[in-house]
């Protein structure tokens, strides 16, 4: 009983909330279990993002591109990290051609082994836009683009990937993801393609 | 049940009680934003009322010092933990960047001018610190936090230029530091300098632009010895009156603390001496009293059997007097119940006696010091237990009377471009006020994966004379959960409760602060092999967002994310 309490006591303590927040790397056993980037991989990505809901009314269709990396983290989960840009044209009349967004994200794959070889992914997203224009006045319509703006969100994604040669695949993914915006959140679905390098 | 495991048990016990959930806090200083356990309202990183339930008077944490604040930092009259220049003690590289959810992005597009909502503001944070070479390291870091700052245009009208490190926000503070440190077996030593923005609250209930520069802090940690010396150049300003101040100041401290071989003692003395030395020029809008405080201390342990301590911290000086004192006794006859009573006192002049005697404004000099003094009791029980090998529980009572407290006597509201400000005198409140609080608490865990906390309080005071600042909240209830998973990925959410607050002196009107549901949760993948921390918290997912403090911003839904590496 003795020996129990002490070593919940202490585990807590040390693990879930340490005023030293590298802690955990005093655990000897999340050392010797941690399998992170056992392996890893880059990808490139493309294909089209649909703004969903009242967005549709905001702005058009467009294309998007983008870098990767894939990373062990489980066995099973993978993290991932992206980075992507688009360029979306504003749909009522606005006085600049578009807006510039840089896209990043933060987040896992869990390769469910009964759903093989679809692959489910969830994480943070964090969305950079400036407008395609200099001098625009901020109390116009669009004007709060003018200036940089930032927002986050989160994304949730279905990956498939169909096609397996030594080190390289491809497949098709479907995103769907939440902007915490005002007065309305803004939701998007972008479906496209994934090329992807195994580096070890 | 053997005291060894009544120990365990009881720090456990504790920990469920007085700590607050483990989500992460958006900066170090400002946990005051998540937790639970009491009334915690903020108006700003720089200002906020932090109250734990049953703490037992009606001041928040933070206006009282004690010894273990030497290191905070004193914001006009309130010791605070931000903006912390306490070094990171761990080698590794650092970043923290977030935003107050809302900015429109393309919703722009689908909305008038008029209909826009208030700018959201972001937070940022990088630094470093290397490892040791030859004993020696160095260290950076800059950090901002822009939120509660929608009335920026209250302070663009008092600082013309820019008034911080980064971006047009004018936050509430922006701090950036670097500096060498040196530590082996016998010194742990480290001076730091830079500059620091920031806006101080003060009891007029004005916003009071301060620019440090430069600050630099030296420390050097010795045998039993800490000591402490800062030097501050500090710039005042109001350029709507065109005023501008200066305040050259140094101050610090010095302290014997008990050694490893005294703390296993029956008898445990410190002592220390803090200190403060100004030199005021222009229109500096606070002063203290002589220019100088000198505070010498003195605090004891006593136990002489291993049920039974005693602790006294003593302070005095040419002006004031400061004592905290407590008994606790472990009832032996119920050691199988785990039964614990314990009183504490605290009495003096002031709650804090290194802290400016004056504000000055418009041509009114407000007296920050009271005549009399205030006088603290409290008695407690606590009862706790752990029922199984994954459930314990507890339940704490206590009751409090305080006589002679310190209050703030209104003169006169006035207006203060938008906000309301307030004439007067720091005073007291003659008579007794009294209290009774109850607290129960219930622990759930599984091995290291998973640890739960449910805890609900009360708190009802009352007194023939009610000018309390703010009536905290009457009840609160909190669950918190904590998962780990494959040791490696942790979840960390605080749902909670608080009931109405009030503050009642600084508004013409007393601000209801509105009972709310609040939620926050952190995501954390850690690499333990690597040294890496990945996390996201979401702060202020519920409740409504509201101003908490009068002339304060509001506490807004946010997102904060930290990379961390450590070398």
């Amino acid at each position: 009983m003795k020996k129990l309490i002490t070593i919940l006591a202490i585990s807590l303590a040390s693990l879930l909330h340490a005023e030293d927040s590298f802690a955990f790397m005093n655990d000897s056993l999340a050392v010797k279990e941690d399998v992170s980037f056992s392996h890893f991989a880059v990808f490139l990505e493309g294909g089209e993002i649909y703004p969903m809901g009242d967005l549709q009314d905001a702005v058009k269709n467009t294309l998007y591109g983008g870098v990767g990396v894939r990373y062990t983290y489980w066995d099973n989960v993978d993290g991932i990290v992206m980075f992507q840009y688009a360029y979306f044209k504003p749909r009522p009349k606005i006085g600049y051609d578009g807006v510039h967004q840089f896209m990043g994200r933060v987040g896992a794959d869990w390769k469910w082994s009964v759903i093989q070889p679809v692959v489910l992914g969830a994480g943070f997203t964090c969305s950079w836009t400036r407008a395609d224009a200099e001098n625009f006045d901020w109390m116009d319509r669009g004007g709060s683009l003018a200036d940089n703006e930032t927002e986050f969100g989160w994304y949730a994604r279905i990956s498939l990937p169909v096609f397996k040669f030594k080190e390289y695949s491809a497949g098709f993914h479907l995103m769907w993801e939440r902007l915490w915006t005002l007065p309305k959140r803004s939701d998007m679905l972008s479906a496209g393609v994934t090329f992807e390098r195994s580096l070890w | 049940m053997n005291s060894f495991v009544n120990k365990i048990i009881s720090a456990l016990a504790i920990a469920s009680t007085s700590v607050f959930a483990s989500v992460d806090p958006e900066m170090d200083g400002m946990d005051v934003v998540s937790r639970d356990d009491g009334t915690f309202l903020v108006g700003s990183p720089t200002f906020y009322f932090d109250r734990p339930n049953g703490a037992g008077g009606i001041h928040s944490e933070s206006e009282l010092w004690t010894p273990r604040k030497l290191h905070y930092r004193l914001l006009f009259n309130r010791m605070s933990v931000l903006p912390s220049w306490n070094p990171i003690e761990t080698p590794s590289i650092w970043m923290k960047t977030g935003n107050e959810l809302g900015d429109m992005i393309y919703q722009d597009f689908l909305t008038d001018a008029a209909d826009r909502p208030d700018n959201r503001t972001p937070i940022l944070e990088g630094g470093f610190r290397t490892p040791l070479f030859h004993g020696f390291w160095a260290t950076a870091r800059m950090f901002q936090d822009d939120h509660y700052c929608n009335f920026r245009g209250y302070r663009v009208a008092k600082t013309k230029e820019s008034f911080s490190l980064f971006g047009e926000n004018w936050p509430l503070f922006s701090s950036g530091y670097g500096g060498l440190g040196y530590t082996n077996d016998f010194i742990n030593a480290s001076v730091l300098a830079g500059m620091e923005y920031i806006w101080l609250f003060t009891e007029t209930s004005r916003w009071i632009p301060v620019l440090y520069k430069p600050r630099v802090e030296a420390r050097a940690d010795f045998w039993n010895f800490s000591t402490t010396l800062v030097y501050e150049n500090a710039e005042y300003r109001d350029d709507s009156k065109k005023e501008q101040g200066e305040r050259h100041e140094v101050n610090g401290s010095i302290v014997y603390s008990c050694g490893e071989k005294c703390r296993q003692g029956m008898l445990q003395l410190s002592a220390g001496l803090a200190f403060r030395f100004l030199d005021d020029d222009g229109t500096v809008y606070t002063g203290l009293k002589n220019d100088r405080v000198l505070w010498p201390f003195l605090e004891m342990r006593f136990k002489p059997m291993s049920q039974l301590k005693f602790d006294v911290m003593f302070g005095v000086n040419d002006r004031d007097w400061l004592v905290q004192d407590s008994i606790e006794y472990q009832v032996p006859a119920l050691e199988k119940m785990n039964i614990t009573v314990g009183a504490k006192n605290i009495s003096g002049t002031r709650l804090n006696p290194i802290a400016d005697t004056y504000e000055f404004f418009d041509g009114d000099t407000v007296s920050l010091t009271a005549d009399g003094r205030m006088n603290l009791l409290q008695g407690y029980v606590r009862f706790e237990d752990t029922l199984s090998t994954f459930l314990s529980f507890g339940l704490q009572g206590s009751f409090w009377a305080e006589h002679g407290a310190e209050t703030f006597d209104v003169e006169k509201f006035v207006d203060d471009d938008g906000f309301t400000a307030r004439h007067g005198d720091v005073g007291r409140i003659n008579s007794w006020i009294k209290g009774v609080t109850g607290e129960f608490w219930l622990n759930l865990w599984y091995k290291e994966m998973f640890k739960f906390t449910a805890l609900t309080g009360f708190e009802r005071i009352d007194g023939k004379q009610k000018r309390f600042e703010v009536n905290p909240a009457e009840f609160f209830v909190a669950f918190n959960a904590d998962w780990l998973i494959k040791r490696s990925f942790r979840i960390s959410h605080s749902i909670r409760y608080r009931s109405d607050a009030e503050w009642n002196l600084r508004s013409r009107d007393p601000l209801v602060v509105k009972g709310d549901w609040f939620w926050d949760v952190t995501f954390e993948q850690r690499f333990p092999k690597y040294g890496i921390s990945l996390a996201g918290t979401l702060i202020q997912v519920l409740g409504d967002e509201v101003i908490e403090t009068p002339n304060g911003g509001y506490s807004r839904f946010r997102f904060v994310c930290t990379a961390k590496k450590a070398f």
